[in-house]
């Protein structure tokens, strides 16, 4: 996989009302990535993007697209981007098909073609609705079109703003699927949101933390999440007299008990050994999760918030 | 450019606000004609006053003609109102509706949004007044019949051939589109600023109605300044009718009302270009 650069932020930061909002950001995308760009509320998501879609003017730094600066060359840097920010809103009073003729002509400098138009609504399971004023859509259906509508002109770089944010279930899991699709088989960039660690967990190859306006980390997902199984939760009855023995322990150091049961530091090897040595001392083990530890640290982010 | 003025002519005639001015003019000017038509010839000679009793007129004077430069008169008031409900949306409703997140994403530069959309604009306002020219004189012509051209405004009584009806109301209704498109500037402009579209109908009128008062108010005071602002020459497509015309003085006003709406563009322009799209 080449590892050519397709969005690069350097030192972005935006204040609104002299609040910082997005502070020293430096975010880079390689070709091919699906980039999750996590955050809880309020974190400065949306405001990063809108100022990689040059909705907003950055207070500070820069935004490089495909190699082009945006400031200096926006519709260069632009040609081959499309997106939602925030919620979906199109033309209420027009139909779902006018609605993807107006924003493909943008890029196109002419009128996208019926058939194409087609193809990217019936992508998104919008086929028999297409002709429908866009008033009578729900809200997932309004999500689904901005999807289709970004698809429209073939862009190389896609960046959806938490693109799953009020569908069901099914509707995560076809957007998901859509995603890994886009990604893998036509070898688009897709930059996403999402206040969802699992959401990223499952679909993104790399991705960025991001709260309070500041880049927490950012890096391959696997690396982030896989990597950092030493912490596992020991489900242990009675939780007692086990905790006294892991405390014992040479090879394990006790952080906490919770709830879930007792967060134990410990060498994976070392993992079976500490069963059998709770199970021989009468302790009855119901599950060892190993815990990532990102996932504590994210949940810990979105609680303050 | 076509293909985004296609869009944005689209997007204006798609919505049903930008018909509350048609609507308005095809209810009002029917029912003013046939309050007219009620009336009889009265009103044309109480117009004329005592000065019939001095001149011989001959043939139909109370004809499509006179009923059209009524029309103007009463109406030119109202349209900046009809004309600032849709000028006054074009930018702001994209801001409420949250649509400028779908277009202004796209690689076309915003100067060329916004000129499409001043363009879109002034289109509606042209048609709008060239709505009220056809319905008043083509239903006028219906009703009343063709005739001789009574001059209704300046102090003296003035009669035009017929034969120069076409000219002479074409160029009425050329300049009042002329100043029609300074008030549709101006909706522009505030539309511009805000992300709604009351904001802009509101301070349109608002900046029409001081205008107004001072250029209408003969006040030493604010003699120096009356040249100057456009509601001075708004009433410019009355002087369509004098005879001979003062092609200096239309040019003057023509000019005044044309820096305003070059003035209100760039403005809007300089706003726009650097606008942070928060809506
Ligand atoms: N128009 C605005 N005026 C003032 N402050 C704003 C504005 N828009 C956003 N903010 C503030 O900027 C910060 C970042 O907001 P942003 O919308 O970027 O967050 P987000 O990560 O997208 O959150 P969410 O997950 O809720 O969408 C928040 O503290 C928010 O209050
Ligand atoms: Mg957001």
């Amino acid at each position: 996989m080449s590892s050519e650069i397709v969005l690069r932020t350097i030192g972005l930061g935006k204040s609104y009302r002299g609040r910082r909002v997005v502070q020293d950001l430096n975010l880079e995308v390689r070709r091919g990535d699906v980039f999750g760009f996590l955050g809880p509320n309020g974190a400065g998501k949306s405001t990063t993007i809108r100022m990689i879609l040059s909705l907003i003017t950055p207070l500070t730094g820069s935004v490089e697209i495909f190699g082009q600066d945006l400031h200096r060359n926006r519709e260069r840097a632009l040609a081959s981007v499309a997106g939602i920010v925030e919620k979906p809103d199109f033309y209420l009073y027009l139909s779902a098909v006018r609605n993807m003729q107006i924003a493909g002509s943008l890029t196109l400098r002419r009128t996208p073609k019926k058939e194409k138009i087609d193809v990217c609504l019936g992508l998104v399971g919008l086929s028999d609705r297409a002709g429908d004023r866009v008033k009578t859509y729900s809200h997932g259906m309004k999500q689904r079109l901005g999807i289709a509508q970004a698809l429209l002109c073939d862009p190389e770089l896609i960046i959806l703003d938490e693109p799953t944010n009020g569908l069901d279930p099914q509707g995560m899991k076809e957007v998901r699927e859509l995603v890994h699709h886009l990604a893998t088989e036509k070898g688009i960039t897709v930059f996403l949101s999402s206040h969802l660690l699992n959401e990223v967990e499952q679909v993104a190859t790399r991705m960025a933390i991001i709260n309070k306006g500041n880049l927490i980390v950012q890096g391959s997902v696997d690396e982030l999440l896989r990597s950092n199984a030493n912490t596992v939760v020991v489900n242990v009855t009675p939780q007692k007299k086990a905790l006294l023995l892991l405390q014992k322990m040479r090879s394990a150091s006790v952080v906490e008990t919770a709830e879930q049961g007792i967060r134990v530091e410990i060498d994976q090897k070392r993992i079976p050994a500490m069963v059998a040595a709770l199970v021989e001392s009468g302790c009855q083990v119901h599950a060892v999760i190993p815990e990532k530890s990102l996932e504590r640290y994210f949940l810990s982010m979105t609680e303050q918030s | 450019m076509i293909n985004l003025l296609y869009y944005e002519l689209f997007k204006t005639y798609a919505k049903w606000r930008t018909y509350i001015g048609f609507l308005v003019v095809m209810v009002v000017i029917p029912l003013v004609l046939w309050g007219l038509k009620l009336e009889g010839g009265n009103f044309v000679q109480r117009q004329m006053g005592r000065l019939q009793a001095d001149f011989l007129v001959s043939g139909n004077l109370f004809n499509a003609w006179t009923i059209s430069q009524i029309i103007m008169n009463s109406l030119w008031v109202h349209v900046p109102f009809l004309i600032s409900l849709v000028a006054g949306d074009q930018l702001a409703g994209e801001a409420t509706a949250g649509t400028f997140r779908l277009i202004l994403i796209r690689p076309v530069s915003r100067a060329r949004i916004l000129n499409a959309k001043y363009a879109a604009t002034l289109i509606y306002t042209a048609s709008l007044v060239l709505a009220i020219a056809v319905m008043s004189i083509g239903l006028g012509l219906l009703m009343f019949g063709s005739g001789d051209i009574l001059v209704l405004e300046g102090g003296s009584l003035t009669i035009l051939p017929e034969s120069q009806a076409l000219f002479r109301f074409a160029l009425a209704y050329a300049l009042a589109i002329w100043s029609m498109w300074v008030v549709a500037s101006l909706a522009f402009l505030f539309s511009s600023f805000v992300e709604n579209a009351i904001g802009p109908i509101i301070s349109t009128m608002g900046v029409i109605i001081v205008f107004l008062v001072v250029s209408n108010l003969h006040i030493s005071a604010f003699e120096f300044i009356r040249p100057y602002l456009f509601t001075t020459h708004e009433s410019v497509w009355q002087k369509a009718f004098a005879d001979p015309l003062d092609w200096s003085t239309i040019a003057a006003s023509c000019g005044v009302l044309g820096a305003y709406s070059a003035a209100l563009w760039m403005a809007t322009l300089a706003i726009f270009k650097t606008k942070d799209i928060l809506s």
